[in-house]
Parts: C-alpha cells; structure tokens; sequence
C-alpha cells in the first residue's frame, strides 16, 4: 500500500532531514545577518528657488530649477517674501544627496512630504483638513564617464490633489513658533531606479477661484522624505533568492517524477503541492536581475503580484491539505477542486480584491508616479471597500480553516481510542504517523507564529529610537531573510515528506491476520485514490 | 599662545576691580583667597564663547567670499578651531545654531528678571555666563541644542557633504560594500557632531579633582548633553509602510526634529526644576541638599546661586531690571511686584496701532485691518 516518505521514513532519517532543515534556517537568519537593514530613508530640506518668469517656464518643459538656482529665499523671514506670490516658489529637492547617487541595486524610491505650517495667532488655519494642490515635475540625469553630470530630462508631471489633516492643541501651553501637527503626504512612488539622479520641482500654485491652496497656512520649511531599498540587503535578498530557485526546481522534478512512477493519475493534494512549490518558484526567480539592465518600471506591481499569488496557492493548500484529511464526504469520484468551492472562493475574491487594488494604484503609478488612490472621495470609498471585501474574505477563510483543523483533529482523537484495541504492531504505526502528522501540524502553526511575531518585532524595532550604540544589529533584515527563508524550506519539506513512497507497509505483509476489518477498503473506493494512510485512516474513522 | 593673551587683556576691568577689592579688604583674608580663586575660574572662563557666533550677520557668514576662516571666528577654543579646520562647512550650521540659540533664549526670558541680555562682549552673555548659575546653565543647553538642530537641519538641506552616510569615512567606500545602507539618522550626526565640537573646549582643560573650575566643567559638560538629550526627546519617530501593496510588512521610521521653540519650552521647564550641586573631593558632581531626587541625564544642574538681577551690576552682568515692561495683573514673575523687587512701576498711557483680522494666503500676503487701541504700559521703576 502506498503511503507518503513521511510515514515511511525511519527515525533516523527522518530526524537527519530536519536538522538539514534547521541548518538552512539558521543559514537563512545569518545571511540576514551581514545584510543592512531593508530599507532607508534620507530627508531632503527642499530648496526654495524664486521663479521670476512662472509664465514662460510653464510652457517650457526643459527648463529645471536645481540647488544653484539663482535666487533662493527663507521663508521664515517675512521680509524676504515681499512682493512674491505662491507661483514664484519653487520647491526643489535634488536626489539623492551628500554627493551620492543611486544604484540600480536600490530597485524603488517612494517620495513623502512633510510641510512644517507655523502656527500664527492671528491667521489660524479655518479648516483642519487642509487641501494641497502639488503641482509636482520629475527630472532625471545620468552619471557620464567623465564625473560629470548629463543634463537634466523631463521624466514625470502632473498635478495633483492631497489632502492633509493638521492639527495643533492650543491648551497645551503652545503659541506662536509651534507648528501644526500634520499628517505626512505621500507624493510618489518610483517602481526601479533607473537612472543616478533624480530631481524635483514642486510648486503650489495659488488660485482663489478654483480653490487651489487656499486653506494653507504660513509654511516655513517643506521635507521629502525618500524612502529606498538598500543595495546591500537587495543583494543578499536576490541571492537568496538565487539560491532557492534550483533547489526547489530540483525538488519538484523530483517530487513530479515519483508521482508519474506510481501506476496512478496523481491525486489533488499532489497536484496541490506541485502548485505550491511552482508559485514559490515563481516568486524565487530572480528576475531582480533583469533591473540592473533594463527600465522596469513594473516591478512593484510584478512583485506584488508574485507574492500574492504564492499566498494564495499556500494558503488553498493548507485548506485542501486539511479537507483532504478530513474527508468531508467520502465519495466515489476523485477529490477535485471543485469540492471545494465554498471554501477557495474565499481566497479567490480576498486575492481579486487585493489584486484590483494593487493594478488601480500601482498601475497607474507606471502611468504617473505621483498618482493616488486615496486622494479622491471615490477613490478612497472604492479601495476601502476593496480592502474591506478582502479582510471578511479572509476572516472567512480563517473560520473555515480553524474549522476544518478542528474536524481532523476531531478524528484523530476519535481513532486514538480505538487505537488500544489494534495489535501491537498496527498500533505503533498508527502512532508513529500521527505524531508526525500532527508535527507537521504543529510546524505550519510554528511557521505561521514565528513569522507573526517577527513582522510585529519588525515594527516595534523600527519604531523606536535608535540611540543604543551597542544596538548594531538589524533586526528586520534578519527577520526578513528569515522568514523567506522559513517558507521556502517549509514547502521543500512538504515537497520531500508528502512525496508517495514506493516502500511497501512491512505490516501490511507481516501481519494480515485478523485485521482486515481494520483495513478493509471503503466500498467504492479505489484503490489508487489516496495519497496517505491517514486519508484511509481518517475516512475510516469517519465512517465509524 | 598670543590668542589668549589678547583675550585675557580685554577681561583687565575684572582684574583692576579684584585687586581693587583686595586692597580694600585685607582684613578678610581668608574670604579674599576665596575671591580671587572664583576670578582665577571666571577669567579661565572668560576667554570668549563660540555662542558669540550667533551675533554675527548670517549674510557675513555665507556671503561670496566663502567662510571666515577659523582664525576669524569669534570665542573658538583650542580644539573647536581644530574641528572648525576639519569640518569648515559646518560653521555656518554652527553660527546659525547659535543664533537660534540666543533668540529662543531671549523669547523665554522675555519677561523675567534676567531677560537674557545679550552683549556685544566676547561672552555674548557678558559676565552672567561665568558664574555657575541656572541661567549659565540654561544657556549652556540651550546653545548645544541650538547647534544640534542647525546641524542636523543642514544635513537635510544638503549643505553638509560629511553627514548621511558617514558611518564610514567616505561614501565612495561605503557604496560600493552595502549601498547606503550605513546612512544613519541626520539628528544623530547632529548629535555626534555637537558632541565634539562643543564639549570639546571643556575637555581640553584639565584641572586638579575637586576644585571649582572641575565642577564648573563637569556642570557645562552635563547641561551640553541635557541640551542635545532635549532635541531628541522633542523629536518624533514617523513611520511609513511600504510592504506588499502598500502593506506594512515593510516599515520604515525616521527622525522628525521638532520646531526649537518646543525645544526651548522643554529647557525652560528643566531651568525651572534645576538641580544644585557641588563637587566632591573625588572630582564627581554631588547633590547638595540630599532630599533631592538624583538629576537624569535630561536634567539640568547648576553651582552657585543667581547673583541678584534686580540692581545693575557691572561685576556680575547683571542689567537690573529698571525700565522694563511688566504685567500689572499677573502674580508670576512677571508682574510687576515680581519683576520690579518691590520698587514700584510707572504707568503710561498710549494708543497703539496693531494689525487685527488677518487672513493669509498662500504664500506671501496677509490681508489686514488695522485696529487701535489703548493700553497701559507700566514699566519698573
């Protein structure tokens, strides 16, 4: 009778396998060890050069206000302001700065604003959700051989709404030389870096009859908040990445070979876990290569995409992995996807929800970096609804699941008290499966708590201050390369463990005596149906 | 060291006057001692601030020429005019640091009996900061936050090539192992920074255990890092999520740096709650009344008593506070029964023209009706 390498394999093997499992996860968090933390910020004060012409240099699309820009003003000093009004300011942030510039290695940028408005006695803001109108231009410029810089080109434009919500607490001592507490503007969001350097001239025009900007109050300094990944964990990431993606295509040709060596069709749980290490692989090719060559402005979006489409499949396997030892009803036909429906249209919807999310606000960020989802009154309705259907999909599937876990471990208990009753033989087998099915049980739950627990340690260390100097580790990029690196070791195990065996049952040729009852095969069943003794098991227990 | 020497010579008034007051009073031997050795500490203290930096002109600072050079700049010591060699481009962060500095300090004393009067000397503060009192504290920190700040703000704009990314030494290095990944915080470069160019002039004198100038030292080096301490504390810690779909299973945070007048606010409360102290034999700062909680290190400490700002006082700074403006009507420090020591206050009528209903818009104008009214102004007598 064929059952699966987990319930075949000896101790022995068995405990030398998952201690290569453990030795690559603990390789997995030292390499996130030497890697810098993800992501980093660098603040940029935006300079503020006075545009003399507003009229011709909005037509002309070549013309770039940078750092050196003639005649710059401190718009702390209200005497430096004299005579200008909100069409003359420009904003320029030069990017990056300290004499650096980007690599390719740093695949995104996302651009934040921070308006410091002072507050003034006399000239309270009227409404505390202030409405910006950022009329915002991108340029970018390459290093040339020489040192130099190539002159800046026209990349991005557009204007664009934002709403910012200030607040300033008048009782709590404060007065004038306070400024507001306003929320943060997200201005752009940059799918690859291209090019060295970029460059951003952002203006806030001033018009009273179509309302633009008419709510501000008395702004002093404007930050850009540049948010990139690092070099050096993309590096070890893409590594990573690199590295897992032949193991598991090796894994699943092997997996795929034993399945077509049985005299059987493979069963849905095969097929399951085929999918599974196939998104995974998906996910693993490190098409990050791809970058350093080409403009890929999809990148974002393509990764967003790989990612939930592997979480997706992870998580219909765990659902069917559960139904198919549970057996809901035991029936003739073969077990298809179609059983369960009820139960993947939960994650169907939750992930069409999420990936319809994802296309209205990065794909349009391909179009215009600077484009929004959450500006707009419909906008922000329709993405929370979607965000909205996507979280009660799935807190469905998560009653279902707990469920469904519930209902076999039901089972399971139900049959250990029979279990006494077995001859000795019999009994120490079903045991001994059990303990690892319930292990493996065990080490999804283990794998879902850690990786948890690390994303809720990820924002606790970020958010505080770092001021500890002995405090050199990263953290986060340890939990990510950790975590990642969990997943992928998580499905190469079920790829090895839930792999049909091709030993037979010693017990089934040793003892056949008397227990026929025991293993006597349920009407209508065939034979070649199941993929694991526990199934029979579990059907069985069921029908008693 | 001919620099000193000049300075030292400018500070002969204070001289003629002790040795003016030693020949009076002979008979007070022992209390002379102790007289002439607080002048041996004031003139080692005296020989100049950097905080001066802040009363030059921001356009002399930053004007085509480039730089004052070291040499130039007012109230460097030793080791201030090594950095400022070093780190020349941070001069200018550094004087505007510490004019911030002296107008925030000069808002929060506006209505007190030292009202932070600034002198054009080579103290800035005139003799008031060399005496080991609340008020020389409160400036010490004040100054050393000012500078943070600036620092910190300059690296945000660019100005400054060192700050970032300077974990490493240059970036060129640094880029090619982890791409950035070693930048950190620029309010933490502000901090370093300040760290050793402020405390700098104190460490480079090295005196007997013990003693008054060792405490005074010890005093200035606490309320320098309770001054940089407070800007950090007043800073906020913003986070962005920008994980998968927007998702915060990628977060990053970063320092906000607060408006200097929350800053200054947040000193002035410390001023307010200040610890004495003295130093012990064993050269370490020592509560002076026991029942006192012990001062962290967000805490200012102070040596001596305030000498009396309510009479004019050349010796000791002090500006007295006649003719100054106070309230009639408030019970604090600044009414005038407080404000004036009990000398009574006139009261003068007049009509002032002020803006009233104004209405801003962006970016540049303010729309206002003027408005008249009367007001008594009552001043100290």
């Amino acid at each position: 009778m064929p059952g699966t390498i987990l319930e075949n394999l000896s101790t022995k093997k068995l405990s030398v396998l998952l201690s290569v499992f453990l030795l690559s996860q603990l390789a997995c968090f030292l390499l996130g060890l030497i890697a810098p933390s993800p992501a980093r910020t660098q603040t940029i004060l935006a300079t503020v050069c006075v545009d003399e012409d507003p009229l011709s240099s909005r037509d002309d699309a070549d013309q770039w206000f940078t750092r050196q820009c003639r005649k710059t003003v401190n718009l702390e000093d209200p005497k430096a302001t004299d005579g200008l009004d909100a069409n003359n300011l420009v904003f320029v942030a030069e990017m990056p700065l300290h004499g650096l510039d980007y690599s390719r290695w740093q695949q995104n940028l996302v651009g934040i604003l921070q308006i410091d408005m002072y507050y003034q006695k006399e000239q309270k803001i009227s409404n505390p959700l202030v409405e910006l109108t950022l009329e915002s231009r991108l340029a970018y410029s390459d290093k040339t051989s020489n040192g130099g810089k190539t002159p800046w080109k026209y990349f991005s434009h557009a204007e664009e709404k934002r709403y910012m919500n200030c607040s300033f607490d008048e009782n709590a001592n404060r007065g004038e030389g306070y400024q507001y507490e306003c929320t943060m503007v997200s201005l752009f969001e940059l799918g690859s870096l291209f090019h060295d350097y970029y460059l951003l001239n952002l203006r806030l025009p001033y018009n009273s009859t179509s309302n633009k900007n008419t709510a501000l109050g008395r702004i002093h300094d404007i930050y850009l908040h540049t948010i990139y990944m690092n070099g050096g964990f993309t590096k070890v990431w893409v590594s990573l990445k690199t590295v897992f993606f032949p193991i598991l295509v090796a894994i699943m040709t092997w997996f795929w070979h034993r399945v077509h060596k049985l005299n059987r069709t493979p069963v849905l749980l095969e097929y399951m876990l085929i999918t599974v290490g196939g998104t995974l692989t998906f996910l693993n090719l490190p098409i990050e290569f791809l970058s350093l060559f080409f403009e890929m402005p999809y990148m974002l979006l393509l990764s967003d995409i790989r990612q939930g489409v592997f979480y997706a499949t992870l998580l219909s396997f765990w659902l069917i992995f559960a139904g198919e030892h549970m057996l809901i009803q035991d029936t003739a036909e073969r077990n298809t996807l179609r059983k369960y429906w009820k139960h993947l249209s939960t994650i169907i919807i939750g992930c069409l929800c999420l990936l319809i999310f994802d296309l209205c606000e990065r794909g349009t960020q391909l179009v215009n970096p600077f484009y929004s989802i959450w500006v707009t009154p419909i906008g922000t309705n329709l993405a929370l609804a979607f965000i909205i259907l996507a979280g009660i999909s799935a807190g469905l599937y998560f009653f279902f699941l707990c469920f469904m876990v519930w209902r076999v471990f039901k089972n399971i208990s139900i049959k250990r008290s029979v279990l006494p009753s077995m001859s000795q033989a019999r009994r120490l087998h079903y045991e001994g499966f059990i303990y690892r099915f319930n292990f493996l049980m065990l080490a999804t739950l283990i794998c879902a708590a850690v990786t948890i627990v690390s994303f809720i340690l990820s924002q606790v260390d970020e958010g505080q201050n770092k001021w500890d100097e002995t405090m050199d580790l990263e953290l986060s990029s340890v939990i990510h390369t950790g975590v990642y690196g969990m997943w992928n070791i998580y499905i190469c195990a079920m790829l090895i463990l839930y792999a049909p065996s091709h030993k037979q049952w010693p017990s089934d040729v040793a003892c056949t005596e008397g227990e026929e009852v025991e293993f006597s095969r349920i009407p209508n069943e065939s034979t070649s149906n199941e993929i694991s003794a526990l199934t029979t098991f579990s059907t069985k227990a069921n029908l008693d | 060291m001919p620099i000193e020497w000049t300075i030292l010579k400018r500070n002969q008034p204070v001289s003629i006057y002790v040795d003016v007051v030693m020949t009076l009073t002979l008979c007070f031997l022992l209390s002379i001692v102790s007289i002439n050795l607080t002048v041996a500490a004031r003139r080692q203290q005296t020989n100049g601030t950097w905080m001066r930096m802040g009363l030059l002109m921001d356009d002399r600072m930053q004007n085509d020429r480039g730089f004052p050079s070291c040499k130039n700049l007012p109230g460097l010591s030793a080791g201030q005019r090594r950095l400022c060699q070093l780190y020349v481009d941070h001069m200018g962060a550094v004087a505007f640091g510490a004019k911030h500095a002296l107008t925030e300090c000069k808002h929060q004393f506006r209505s007190r009996r030292w009202n932070c009067s600034i002198l054009n000397d080579s103290d800035a503060f005139g003799p008031v900061i060399s005496i080991a009192s609340r008020e020389s504290a409160f400036a010490h920190a004040l100054a050393s936050a000012g500078v943070t700040h600036a620092i910190s703000r300059a690296c945000r704009d660019g100005q400054l090539t060192s700050c970032g990314c300077s974990r490493t030494t240059r970036p060129k290095n640094l880029k090619k192992e982890w791409v950035w990944g070693g930048c950190g915080d620029n309010l933490e470069y502000g901090y370093k920074f300040t760290q050793s160019f402020v405390d700098v002039r104190e460490r480079e004198r090295k005196f007997k255990r013990g003693t008054r100038e060792q405490g005074r030292v010890l005093m200035n080096l606490h309320n320098n890092e309770a001054g940089r301490r407070a800007l950090i504390k007043k800073s906020k810690v913003t986070c962005k999520c920008h994980g998968v779909s927007g998702s915060c299973s990628l977060i990053t945070c970063w320092q906000q740096l607060a408006s200097f007048r929350e800053v200054g606010d947040y000193l002035r409360d410390k001023y307010d709650g200040a610890t004495e102290v003295r130093v012990n034999r064993r050269g370490r700062l020592q509560l002076l009344d026991p029942r006192v909680t012990i001062p962290t290190a967000y805490d200012l400490v102070y040596l001596e008593d305030s000498p009396n700002y309510c009479v004019k006082d050349e010796a000791t700074g002090s500006l007295g506070t006649q003719g100054r403006v106070c309230n009639r009507t408030s019970p604090d420090i600044d009414g005038c029964n407080l404000l004036c020591c009990g000398r009574g206050y006139n009261t003068l009528k007049t009509v002032i023209k002020e803006r009233c209903q104004c209405k801003f818009k962006w970016c540049c104008q303010v729309e206002c009706k003027t408005c008249s009214r009367t007001l008594d102004v009552h001043t100290c007598k």
